[in-house]
């Protein structure tokens, strides 16, 4: 039995980078649908035409849409639930933008790509949490967000994106804390440094070989995608560090607590 | 008995509470004791009260469609314009649909099987038929089908909206919190006023929630005389078999509260002879009234309506007139609200 045998998965920015690693990888362990979600129906076509060679039985529905629009929100999850008969197991918000670049200083930030940034990268997953909820509610599901180490950290120059991370890992907070007894729980996870083209227009100067591959960062996904991670809720993961241990550590000390 | 009564129209919701001032929970909540004809006046989000551990309260997941279209007759003249309000999808994917001219009678823009409608986004339809069970719909064959319809559908169309709105409120003001799959023509809004802490607080307390779904159809033909008679449109439900076992198992523990009339049409029609509740998918014309001997239901929760004016009088099944009518008497000068985004009515 592969580790998501059965699972129905919504995945957004998924024509490129880790959602299009997290697509392939999926598929790969047994997922029953797909939801790719971006907004260039081309890339999209072209990732699930991959799809289709590793997985030719899964049930795949591709959306052209942008996640920092409400009314495309609305569509993105009624055309999934449309094709998945109304169930939900998994939610990736994955898509972000980084906004301008060069990514200016906050003190040059117009407001307008201020909010652009925050539509997309905070309001969007909001939106997306809030309307698939429902059909993830009645079976449990797992709603993973990508984060970044700008949200923890206040890097110069990369402002609203920085900001808007900060923002996603206090909703990620909010969400596992009031969803607690619900059966869905709600993790975030930092990629770290990967070759992809966004980070790659976000520091043009570095080597982006030193990065990680984005297909390399993807254990952790399937981790909290899959009923391996059944009561894990309200943490935070980093994909290029040992995860696990630090899991298996954390469930320990609270063991230990709770003897105490 | 059937007892009449006016909802004067300035007791019409033309707000969403949410623009109101209040949560969605905040609305009022006349509660009908059904068995002693008890009424108290109260708001909803204390429904807790009303309700016991072991009690099941079962909703209607439909989620509301952007149902209305824009579409004009595709003819080398050209062709009047129209509304499309959609109404319910056909096992063999065409849809039904009701036709309004957008200029003069709503009806008399020359309306005909054959007739080809474009939409936006190269979105098209042909006019199939009239539906031989309600003469106001046609039957429709859209150029796609499936999920690419309903991605095309969520793109073009609005929410089915009423006159008495105050403003062009979002798709969103007309979904439940709880909705999942795409299908009802209009909200099913009898669960309009719960909240995802409601919801959950009441779970903890042992009322557990189980979900159906009947894609509602429209509730008005904008035909007064047809809306008069209530023909019985055939709507589409599915119960799965969660939901029937957690409804059969609450048969023994406690009440099964129906959130919506919808919900009462779909249990009963999965419900065999005994009252025991089956997994089931169809269509369903089942009419539930006063002569209904109800067997998979134990309580309502529903909104206030004019019995003669809009739907069937679907509450007689709950309760005989006698103790409706003071309770609605007492609705009236109170002000309770109507309509979609309504205060509402709890008879346990």
């Amino acid at each position: 039995m592969s580790k998501l045998d059965g699972k129905d998965i919504l995945i957004t920015g998924a024509s490129q980078g880790l959602g299009r690693e997290m697509a392939l990888r999926f598929a790969r362990e047994g997922a029953r649908a797909l939801s790719l979600v971006a907004r260039h129906a081309d890339k999209l076509n072209a990732v699930r035409d991959e799809v289709l060679k590793i997985a030719p039985k899964v049930d795949i529905v591709t959306i052209e849409a942008d996640v920092s629009k409400s009314r495309d929100i609305e569509r993105i999850v009624a055309t999934t639930l449309a094709q998945f008969k109304g169930g939900l197991d998994v939610l990736v918000n994955n898509a972000s933008t980084i906004g301008p670049s060069p990514m200016p200083y906050l003190l040059d930030y117009s407001v307008e790509n201020f909010r652009e940034v925050l539509d997309t990268n905070l309001i969007g997953p909001f939106l997306l949490i809030k309307n698939a909820l429902p059909a993830m509610i009645e079976r449990g599901g797992s709603i993973i967000n990508v984060t970044s180490d700008a949200g923890q950290v206040g890097y110069p120059g990369w402002g609203a994106y920085g900001i808007s991370k900060f923002g996603l890992e206090g909703m990620s907070q909010t969400w596992a804390s009031e969803l607690e007894e619900s059966g869905v729980r709600v993790n975030w996870v930092d990629p770290g440094n990967m070759n992809t083209a966004m980070h790659r227009a976000a520091e043009p100067e570095e080597d982006p070989s030193e990065w990680a591959n984005p297909a390399d960062v993807t254990d952790v996904f399937i981790f909290l995608a899959s009923d391996e991670s059944k009561g894990v809720t309200g943490k935070r993961f980093q994909a290029q560090e040992d995860w696990r241990s630090e899991l298996n550590h954390e469930g320990h000390e609270e063991h230990e607590a709770k003897k105490i | 008995m059937v007892f009449t009564f006016v909802l004067p129209p300035e007791l019409s919701a033309k707000e969403p509470p949410e623009r109101r001032g209040i949560r969605r929970d905040q609305v009022r909540l006349l509660v009908i004791d059904r068995a002693t004809g008890h009424i108290e006046h109260t708001r909803f989000d204390k429904i807790d009260k009303y309700l016991r551990p072991g009690d099941l309260l079962v909703f209607n997941s439909s989620r509301t469609l952007p149902a209305s279209l824009r579409g004009c007759e595709c003819s080398a003249a050209h062709g009047p314009c129209m509304e499309v309000r959609l109404a319910e999808r056909l096992p063999d994917g065409s849809w039904l649909a009701l036709l309004l001219c957008e200029q003069g009678d709503p009806f008399g823009c020359g309306l005909r099987a054959g007739m080809q409608i474009e939409f936006a986004e190269g979105l098209a339809a042909t006019v199939l038929e009239r539906d031989a069970n309600i003469p106001r719909l046609w039957q429709l064959r859209f150029s796609i089908s499936g999920t690419e319809l309903v991605d095309l559908i969520y793109r073009l169309g609005k929410p089915i909206r009423y006159e008495y709105v105050s403003a062009p409120w979002d798709l969103d003001y007309y979904q439940t919190v709880y909705a999942t799959e795409p299908g009802s023509a209009e909200m099913p809004s009898a669960g309009r006023a719960f909240t995802w802490k409601l919801l959950l607080d009441l779970k903890r307390r042992g009322i557990d929630s189980a979900y159906v779904v009947l894609h509602a159809g429209l509730s008005s033909y904008m035909d007064d005389e047809l809306d008069r008679q209530h023909p019985a449109s055939e709507e589409e439900y599915f119960v799965s078999r969660t939901t029937a076992g957690k409804i059969n198992q609450a048969r023994e523990n406690g009440g099964r509260i129906a959130v919506g009339t919808t919900v009462v049409r779909a249990l009963e029609s999965a419900a065999d002879s005994d009252g025991c509740v089956h997994e089931k998918q169809g269509y369903t014309r089942l009419t539930i009234d006063s002569q209904h001997r109800l067997k998979a239901v134990d309580g309502l929760l529903t909104g206030l309506h004019e019995p003669e004016a809009s739907h069937p009088d679907r509450r007689g099944a709950f309760l005989s007139a006698g103790p409706r009518r003071p309770a609605y008497e007492e609705a009236v000068p109170r002000k309770y609200l109507q309509h979609e985004c309504r205060d509402v009515n709890l008879i346990p």
